[in-house]
């Protein structure tokens, strides 16, 4: 759809936590490709982390998997978080009203540099 | 003492003159012009030739004696150490002959290049040499070294003079030689080339005959053999075919390139269909044709060259034609009027005549026709209505229908018309139209039942189809199906679409008395798309609510949802007056929906005040600031909040601010600032520094008008998300 969209994404285990490490544009076109690394990261994990620094942008329809991931977390018993985007990413968190959520957002573990 | 009589010299000049007049390959000379020097001259000679660059090659040995072919192979082989201070080496540096009268251990080692080189020298039993270098044309060309010994003899002084005078008379010969081998090699090559050349290559005498034809000329002309080609005249040859240029004109004699040529008339290359009368078989040739003028200027003959273009332009012909029908099928929805433009895009060019009927309820219509001469159009026209008639009659045993068969008729003939059962008018109709070659096609997607019959035919140009036409009208029939299948779906849905946005958007925005509202929506997508996005304007108690809203998600899901939201907020808006109350009522509407139902609002609430402000209270809900714009400033207003539908409690809060004559608050959509753009997204401070440009003068409506026109030279591609944009503007006490 959009010339520009364009996501990788990697699911890593570590220990019984998955990390979705995206990177590239999370927007309508790119939604569904995100939608089903969240579906296998899901599987078997204790807690399932989403980690956003290499986005380089997300719309709304990125906030409504993090909001649905949520939803899921609460019912399914694991824990579910996200590593901090870039201002812009981060920005529509705070147009959501979600920036001062303090058990959404978790800090990047140390031995995991930037652009790992 | 000398090598031989003068006698025996002159005779051996005058048999190298002998050799050089002939037409002799040079091989074939130097082998001949040694055995003149050795032995009448010498025991022992070589010759070389030197390139313009300085290498030598050693084209010739002799040798008499015993021993003898074994020597001369060494003497073949053997390359002269170019810095030897006697020999030949030395001739050829100095320009001048060299006599060596007697030969020593000294002069061996200085000539030989190694051990064996000086045993094979030694071998040779050599007392005297001479070395003269071969000079033609100012040139030194090549050399001659000759030697004497085993018969006794010794040169002298006069030895090389003679030497010098052969080598003169030998110089001359090589160069004939070569110069004759180089000129019957350009004739044979020519004629080799012209022979095995891909295009045909036709010479005509002007007086009329074809003295030359290739074998190309024989193959694309559809003649067994080159004899046949050059017995026939023009004009029996062009009995052959029928021409037509590319527009599907016929062409006579006259007209092509080869005739204007012989008639001293200018000849562009010229491209023609060519139709054999015999077979139907069709090629693209382009002809082109040259004058060949004599030493006087006088017409000698004419050389037609006729490149076969049949692939390529076959190929050109497909793509272009699918191409077109795709442009044609995509470019309406009336299907009639499109299904008219691919009949009319495949004559000439894939056939004589064209028709596409269509399967209504029970029988098959015509729907177009199209016929390659415009005063039989009406004549094709009813062969069409005919034809679909007959086929409707038996759309259940029709294969083309039933099974989606294609039928391919090489040629239709009296006995195939009364084996089909057509008599009457319908068959004077075909005959009148001449009907020859036919292609029966079903209109059918992949997989799909077929919804019609694309017919094609060839009347006039006398063509017969064939397996590369039937692939392409195959891809044709699917395309047509797809495209009539898509632009019904597509109508249908286009319809529910327009029908659900008009119920979601209002009409227009109402008149607020102290306010001027001004709005543009702006749906992704052509007709189908429900857009996500809404907003709306109504009076609550106590003053007006203006809603812009963004639904997350596309198509029927998310038209359900606007609906939904605009009806909720407009009615517990009106009931209650108070905006957070109308939040927590859809709120709850959406969480009680099963899956996730996410809407982002900026809702205001408008009330005058006394004098001529007003007061905006500015709720959001997942939703992007309002900017409040005063004497071009713009100043974001708003609290930040969760979507509707996320979580059971909001926390939403209104956050005031009071509007002064002229200022304006502009709301939006996330597809104003999420819009692609080359490097980067719109963006809010694009936002921002658009509001700002408008200055103090700005009003609400080109307001809007400024943010459109600062998206649309932004974005890049087509338009992603929905758009919709909201300025009010206060005017003063209303």
């Amino acid at each position: 759809m959009t010339p520009s969209s364009q996501l990788s994404l990697e699911v890593r285990r570590e220990g019984d936590a998955a990390v979705v490490v995206a990177r590239g544009d999370i927007d309508l076109s790119t939604l569904t490709q995100a939608s089903a690394a969240l579906d296998e990261a899901r599987l078997g994990a204790g807690s399932l982390i989403v980690d956003l620094r290499e986005v380089g942008f997300m719309d709304t329809s990125g906030l409504r998997l993090v909001i649905e991931e949520q939803r899921r977390a609460a019912e399914g018993g694991y824990r579910f978080a996200v590593i901090r985007g870039a201002a812009r990413v981060q920005r529509l968190f705070e147009i959501a009203g979600l920036a001062g959520d303090h058990d959404l957002f978790i800090e990047p573990p140390a031995d995991r540099g930037g652009a790992a | 003492m000398t090598a031989g009589s003068e006698h025996d010299r002159l005779a051996l000049l005058a048999s190298v003159n002998e050799v050089t007049d002939g037409r002799v390959l040079l091989g074939e000379t130097v082998a001949r012009l040694l055995e003149f020097v050795v032995p009448a001259f010498a025991d022992v000679a070589t010759l070389d030739t030197i390139s313009p660059r300085g290498e030598l090659t050693r084209i010739g040995s002799r040798v008499q004696g015993p021993g003898r072919e074994e020597l001369e192979r060494g003497l073949l082989h053997r390359r002269p150490v170019a810095s030897a201070p006697v020999g030949l080496p030395r001739a050829l540096s100095s320009g001048q002959g060299q006599l060596i009268e007697r030969m020593a251990e000294e002069h061996l080692r200085a000539i030989a290049a190694d051990e064996a080189d000086y045993e094979l020298l030694r071998a040779l039993e050599l007392r005297s040499m001479v070395d003269v270098p071969l000079l033609a044309r100012g040139r030194i060309v090549g050399a001659l070294a000759c030697g004497v010994g085993p018969s006794g003899r010794e040169y002298g002084p006069e030895d090389l003079r003679f030497a010098e005078v052969l080598s003169a008379r030998l110089a001359l010969a090589l160069d004939n030689a070569g110069l004759s081998a180089a000129v019957s090699g350009l004739e044979q090559r020519l004629e080799a080339t012209l022979t095995n050349l891909a295009e045909a290559v036709l010479v005509r005498d002007p007086a009329g005959p074809l003295v030359f034809a290739n074998q190309a000329a024989a193959g694309l002309l559809g003649l067994d053999s080159v004899e046949d080609v050059v017995a026939a005249s023009a004009e029996q040859l062009m009995e052959l075919f029928n021409v037509f240029d590319e527009r599907g004109r016929k062409l006579s004699l006259e007209e092509l390139p080869s005739a204007r040529a012989a008639r001293g008339m200018p000849a562009q290359p010229l491209l023609v269909r060519n139709v054999i009368r015999s077979t139907g078989e069709e090629r693209w040739l382009l002809h082109k044709a040259t004058p060949v003028l004599d030493a006087e200027g006088a017409l000698s003959m004419v050389v037609s060259v006729i490149e076969d273009l049949t692939e390529v332009k076959r190929a050109e012909l497909a793509q272009r034609l699918l191409a077109e029908a795709g442009q044609a099928l995509s470019s309406s929805l009336d299907y009639e009027q499109t299904l008219q433009q691919v009949a009319e895009l495949t004559v000439p060019g894939l056939a004589d005549w064209c028709a596409v009927a269509m399967r209504g309820d029970e029988r098959l219509e015509l729907v177009a026709a199209a016929h390659v001469d415009p005063k039989q159009a009406e004549l094709g026209r009813a062969v069409g209505r005919d034809i679909a008639a007959y086929l409707g009659e038996r759309a259940a045993t029709a294969a083309v229908i039933a099974h989606r068969r294609a039928r391919v008729i090489a040629e239709l003939d009296d006995a195939l018309l009364s084996r089909a059962g057509l008599r009457g008018e319908l068959l004077k109709r075909v005959n009148e139209l001449g009907l020859g070659s036919l292609i029966l096609m079903p209109l059918a997607a992949p997989g799909q039942a077929a919804i019609g019959v694309l017919v094609l035919a060839m009347a006039q140009s006398g063509r017969r189809f064939d397996q590369s036409d039937v692939r392409l009208v195959r891809e044709l029939g699917h395309r047509v199906a797809i495209a009539v299948e898509n632009a019904r779906l597509y109508s249908e849905r286009s319809q529910i679409a327009t029908t659900l946005q008009r119920s979601l958007l209002p009409p227009e925005l109402p008149d607020i008395p102290g306010f001027r509202l001004a709005g543009s929506y702006h749906a992704a997508g052509e007709h189908n798309d429900v857009g996500g996005d809404f907003y709306d304007a109504f009076e609550v108690p106590g003053g007006w609510m203006v809603v812009v809203g963004d639904v997350a998600g596309r198509g029927a899901e998310a038209a359900a949802l606007t609906s939904l939201s605009r009806y909720t907020l407009r009615t517990a808006g009106r009931l209650l007056g108070d905006p957070l109350a109308a939040f927590q009522e859809l709120n709850a509407a959406l969480r009680e929906r099963e899956s996730l139902s996410l809407v982002s609002v900026c809702c205001v609430l408008l009330r005058s005040e006394e004098g001529d402000g007003a007061r905006a209270d500015v709720i959001l809900a997942g939703h992007p600031p309002a900017f409040h714009v005063r004497g071009g400033t713009p100043t974001p207003v708003g609290v930040f909040a969760p979507f509707l539908g996320a979580y059971e409690l909001g926390g939403w809060q209104a956050m005031s601010t009071e509007l002064a004559v002229a200022d304006q608050l502009v709301l939006y959509t996330d597809g104003v600032i999420d819009t692609v753009g080359e490097q980067e997204r719109f963006g809010e401070e694009r936002l921002v520094a658009t509001l700002a440009e408008g200055g103090e003068e700005a009003s609400a409506a080109n307001t809007v008008a400024r943010i459109e026109r600062a998206v649309k030279r932004f974005a890049l591609g087509p338009q992603v998300d929905d758009m919709a944009i909201i300025v009010v503007e206060r005017t003063g006490r209303g």
